[in-house]
């Protein structure tokens, strides 16, 4: 998941289409808005339940899933877009397993939900999901990846502690607010250093102050990014023309971190032990750049805290930020969570120059509402957006559908993480133990294994290219050593059951193969061909090849 | 008309264009005849192969002990200086092969920066710019690759030879240009050692395991295209064709003879030898390979003898340990003109030798000299450099840049435009920003290009 990019007023004028399309194709959660004609939004946001209504969760959900659906058939009409068709049952099982479990469904999981003949079905297999231990996996997978961003990629990969807290939080359904007011607060104080010095077992957000080498600015520009959607950090330099945020705004923000860097003490990255992390109570600001006087803590809208003795900057900070009434804090929070799903964010960043299509930012604030009327009740909100209309549209098109994306009429193919296509592989060919200690509780040991693969796969930054997989990725697939284990007869679980399986015949052992990939059935015409190619030689060497060619393909490497 | 249907045409016509492109050079497609041709197919070299050959001296190489002696004064050290092929222009007694080349080398004395933290250097040397704020900048490799790479080559337009990228990754990456323009790295140094033998630097997983006959391979390829086709057939969508294009120029790589530029083995026992039996000294032979074949960017890494990895970081026993490298960096440096020189590719091909910072004028109680922003050394040869002089000058004890101080954004200008590439060309950033490829504060250094 990639953090919300921001394209300047001014810029947006230089570089007028070219940049914002390109920038959208490349699968980036760049909002992309347009003007449209005075008049023509129709859609008339529902009021948001107040916080005494009566109503279960799930109705709750179901009543947030009719407003998506509502907004966006109106935003449909009024621009006269014909969304694509629905997705079938196949296609939404593994999109939704993508997205919740971060992995793709197995053998014996997909032909159970294919033959449900049950109009619920899609409804309780999210139900299951969303209360399964990967889907706290999943969600720290990828906060990991959104609160580690633009920091130290190889960090990335050995964050314990942070994995583990991540797990806890979206395991037990931490309210949003409360998730990010620890994080912003975080603390080991009253910790001895003994017990500092086994830190890596304990669950912390510590990781997030170090990935971000402790400076109170980088913190400040990773927190507002991450829970306010603003890029408030590209003032910290100099003021912009036609920007919203002036030089002193990020400094100022900045100062609430004052005092995170403990002077000379400087633990190395990663190495959590020798890491104290105490609030401050120094409101004396910091110096901003170029002799331009001082800056003292000051929130984003202006206004300052009302200090009390025992109220620390940071716990100010993390106060103000979850606020209800904060006007950014709910509204990045649920576009954040749609972009997680639908590839970007549903309308323009708070302090984008962009504005919205019609509709978008009527229901944007309409969720947001809700999220807040909810308790902040995350998995409330993904449930309300998978079963949407929206997200279970197909992804298939014979031509570019440029206007079907940028209103949510069509869903985008998306490129997997490192982590999804780790998982999706380890599940698709069986050949793998993931470590004992992949339990929720426990510390996530990260595994050599992963960890390789991770570093070939992983993004070296959120940029301009995500739809660009590397020549070393493709060679790795192709060639490498997992691959090359799970597509022996040897050495893979999934290819050695397929294959000897006594109750299949050949059609059946090549459906087979294609459900533990694609979570589909071939079509007649594949299974034709791959039948063909399986009786032109030794069957278990030609299933193996079967097997391989259906792991390095495109249908199989993308979220669709 | 609303700006929405405006964007939403020119998209099409945009996308419609790059597919256009894409199967023009029969890479993607529509139709799907021909995958297996396109692979197999040479592509049209450029008019004349050249580029850039970065050599990287990870750590920080003692500008004292290399390109600006100071014999006889107290922070002069035990290292004597040899006449070379320019009159008065003298160079460290351990670098004899290179004083030949003296009339192709321009040496730069007066580098000054302000970051004496490796970490730090490293990003601003090898980007051009400091790290601050969201932007991701793109190491020179990758910029230089977007210029000049062809996008239908048979190798990558960036290979990086042995880096040890652990003190600062994205310097080593191609920050928000994305990965198309990241290096093919071979023979990285992971963890605390060198990697070693004879595959150190080949291209990992290149072929196939061994126990796949060919004809399966190819048969494995062949279903992989039948679905692909399907699969692209029906989600028209960039991630999709992105897959794709990956897979065909993996594949290309895989079958092209041009990968056997890898292959060391093909060179003569004499040839490696004159570039040493090192593993800088093969590097440097690969770089020439690669090159040759089109390759317009390549690094070499030269971390250290005997498995260092920060072998030119001399805080203690700077003498020997700078006798010992340059003793590894005269002869590959030297054989890689020659070659160069040879087959007719030294006025297209620039080489360029650097480190993050330069090292203390002043000699400490360890024998070692320390970090050294303040004023150092570069040297660059070949390509449209004019060789034969040394710019600027460091005062008698090394501690000051006397005349003509040059920061690093005006040698990657200088770079830029001895390769044809103009710096002020702008890229998107991360953050939407257009971006200098180098900053255009700074100007070429017109006495350095020919």
């Amino acid at each position: 998941m990639r953090s919300d990019r921001l394209i300047p007023a001014v810029h947006a004028a230089q570089c007028a289409w070219a940049l914002a399309v390109a920038t959208f194709f490349a699968g980036g959660l760049v909002a992309i808005s347009a003007v449209t004609a005075r008049g023509e939004s129709t859609a008339t946001p529902s009021s948001p339940p107040s916080p005494g209504q009566p109503g279960t969760a799930d109705a709750n959900a179901r009543r947030l899933t009719d407003a998506i659906d509502k907004a966006l058939d109106s935003s449909w009409t009024t621009a006269r877009i014909e969304p694509a068709a629905a997705a079938d049952d196949a296609e939404f099982m593994r999109r939704v397993y993508l997205d919740l479990t971060g992995k793709i469904p197995s053998v014996e999981r997909a032909r159970k939900f294919l033959a449900d003949a049950a109009p619920d079905k899609r409804e309780r297999l999210v139900d299951e999901l969303l209360g399964g231990a990967m889907y706290a996996a999943h969600f720290a997978n990828t906060w990991r990846e959104v609160l580690l961003s633009g920091t130290n990629p190889e960090l990335r990969t050995s964050v314990p502690e942070l994995e583990s807290w991540l797990r806890l939080r979206f395991a037990a359904n931490t309210p949003y607010d409360q998730l990010a007011a620890e994080l912003i607060a975080a603390s080991n104080e009253g910790t001895s250093r003994r017990a500092r010095l086994s830190a890596a077992t304990i669950p912390s957000p510590i990781a997030f102050y170090q990935a971000n080498e402790r400076k109170p600015e980088s913190l400040a520009a990773s927190a507002s990014s991450v829970f306010l959607g603003v890029q408030v950090q590209c003032a910290q330099c100099h003021d912009h023309p036609f920007a919203k945020w002036r030089q002193t705004d990020f400094w100022s923000l900045a100062a609430f971190f004052r005092g995170v860097d403990m002077g000379a003490t400087a633990p190395a990255v990663g190495d959590p032990t020798t890491l104290a992390l105490v609030d401050s109570f120094d409101r004396s600001g910091l110096p901003i750049p170029g002799g331009k006087g001082t800056a003292a803590p000051r929130f984003l809208d202006g206004t300052e805290p009302t200090w009390k003795p025992e109220l620390g900057n940071r716990a100010a900070l993390a106060q103000w930020v979850a606020r209800p009434d904060n006007p950014f804090f709910a509204r990045a929070a649920v576009n954040r969570v749609w972009a997680q799903f639908f590839g970007r964010n549903l309308a323009p960043a708070a302090d984008s120059s962009e504005s919205a299509l019609a509709g978008h930012a009527e229901l944007l604030q309409e969720m947001a509402g809700q999220f807040v009327a909810n308790g902040y009740d995350l998995k409330q909100m993904v449930r309300s957006i998978v079963l949407s209309r929206a997200y279970q549209l197909s992804s298939k098109a014979k031509t570019l559908q440029g206007e079907q994306a940028i209103y949510f009429a069509i869903m985008p193919v998306r490129r997997m993480t490192a982590d999804q296509l780790f998982d999706s592989l380890v599940q698709a060919t069986g050949f793998y133990e993931p470590p004992a200690s992949r339990s929720q509780q426990q510390p996530f040991q990260n595994d050599s294994a992963r960890v390789e693969f991770r570093n070939t796969f992983a993004e070296e930054t959120a940029g301009a290219s995500e739809t660009q997989t590397s020549i070393v990725q493709a060679l790795a697939l192709m060639n490498g050593r997992l691959t090359g284990d799970a597509t022996s007869v040897e050495s893979s679980k999934t290819l050695t059951a397929i294959v000897g399986a006594p109750f299949l015949d050949t059609p059946g052992r090549i459906e087979a193969l294609f459900l533990a990939a694609f979570t589909r059935r071939p079509s007649n015409e594949e299974t034709a061909r791959f039948l063909a190619y399986a009786k032109s030689g030794p069957e278990d060497k030609r299933l193996a090849d079967v097997f391989w060619a259906l792991l390095n393909s495109a249908e199989f490497a993308l979220n669709h | 008309m609303t700006r929405l249907t405006r964007i939403a045409q020119q998209t099409d016509q945009l996308n419609r264009r790059e597919w256009l492109k894409y199967s023009a050079a029969g890479v993607v497609g529509f139709s799907f005849s021909g995958w297996l041709e396109a692979l197999a197919a040479t592509t049209t070299p450029k008019s004349r192969p050249g580029g850039c050959i970065l050599l990287w001296m990870n750590g920080g190489p003692s500008q004292m002990d290399t390109f600006d002696l100071k014999p006889g004064t107290p922070n002069g050290g035990s290292f004597k200086e040899i006449e070379t092929s320019v009159a008065g222009m003298k160079i460290s007694e351990h670098l004899p092969k290179m004083a030949k080349h003296a009339n192709e080398m321009c040496l730069v004395r007066s580098m000054t920066t302000k970051e004496g933290d490796h970490g730090r250097a490293t990003a601003l040397v090898r980007t051009g710019y400091l790290p601050q704020g969201p932007i991701r900048y793109p190491t020179f490799g990758s910029l230089v690759a977007k210029e000049l790479g062809q996008d239908d080559a048979e190798l990558p337009n960036f290979v990086s030879i042995a880096p040890f990228r652990a003190l600062s990754p994205g310097a080593f990456g191609p920050g928000f240009l994305g990965s198309q323009y990241a290096p093919l790295v071979v023979g990285e140094t992971r963890g605390a050692t060198p990697a070693q033998g004879a595959d150190a630097l080949k291209v990992e997983n290149l072929q196939p395991p061994e126990s796949l006959s060919a004809e399966t391979a190819e048969g494995r390829i062949d279903l992989l295209r039948s679905l692909n086709e399907r699969f692209l057939g029906e989600h028209a969508s960039p991630s999709a064709v992105g897959h794709d294009v990956a897979y065909r120029r993996a594949l290309r790589l895989m079958r092209s003879a041009a990968a056997k530029a890898f292959d060391l083995d093909q060179e003569s026992a004499a040839t490696r030898d004159r570039y040493g039996r090192s593993r800088f000294g093969q590097s440097c032979l690969l770089a020439r390979r690669l090159i040759e074949r089109g390759v317009p960017f390549v690094e070499v890494t030269l971390s250290g003898v005997d498995d260092q990895v920060l072998g030119w970081d001399t805080h203690a026993n700077n003498f020997d340990a700078v006798q010992k490298l340059s003793d590894v960096l005269d002869p590959a440096w030297a054989a890689l003109l020659d070659d160069l020189k040879a087959g007719g590719l030294l006025d297209t091909t620039l080489t360029a030798w650097m480190g993050e910072f330069g090292r203390t004028p002043v000699i400490n109680a360890n024998g070692g000299r320390d970090h050294f922003p303040n004023a150092w050394s570069t040297a660059l040869a070949g390509g449209g450099i004019r060789g034969g002089q040394a710019i600027g000058r460091t005062s008698k004890d090394g501690m000051t840049v006397e005349d003509r101080p040059v920061a690093i954004a005006e040698l990657l200008a200088t770079i830029c435009k001895s390769m044809g590439i103009d710096p002020a060309t702008q890229n998107i950033s991360n953050t939407g920003r257009p971006i200098d490829l180098v900053d255009a504060k700074a100007q070429p250094i017109a006495e350095m290009l020919r």
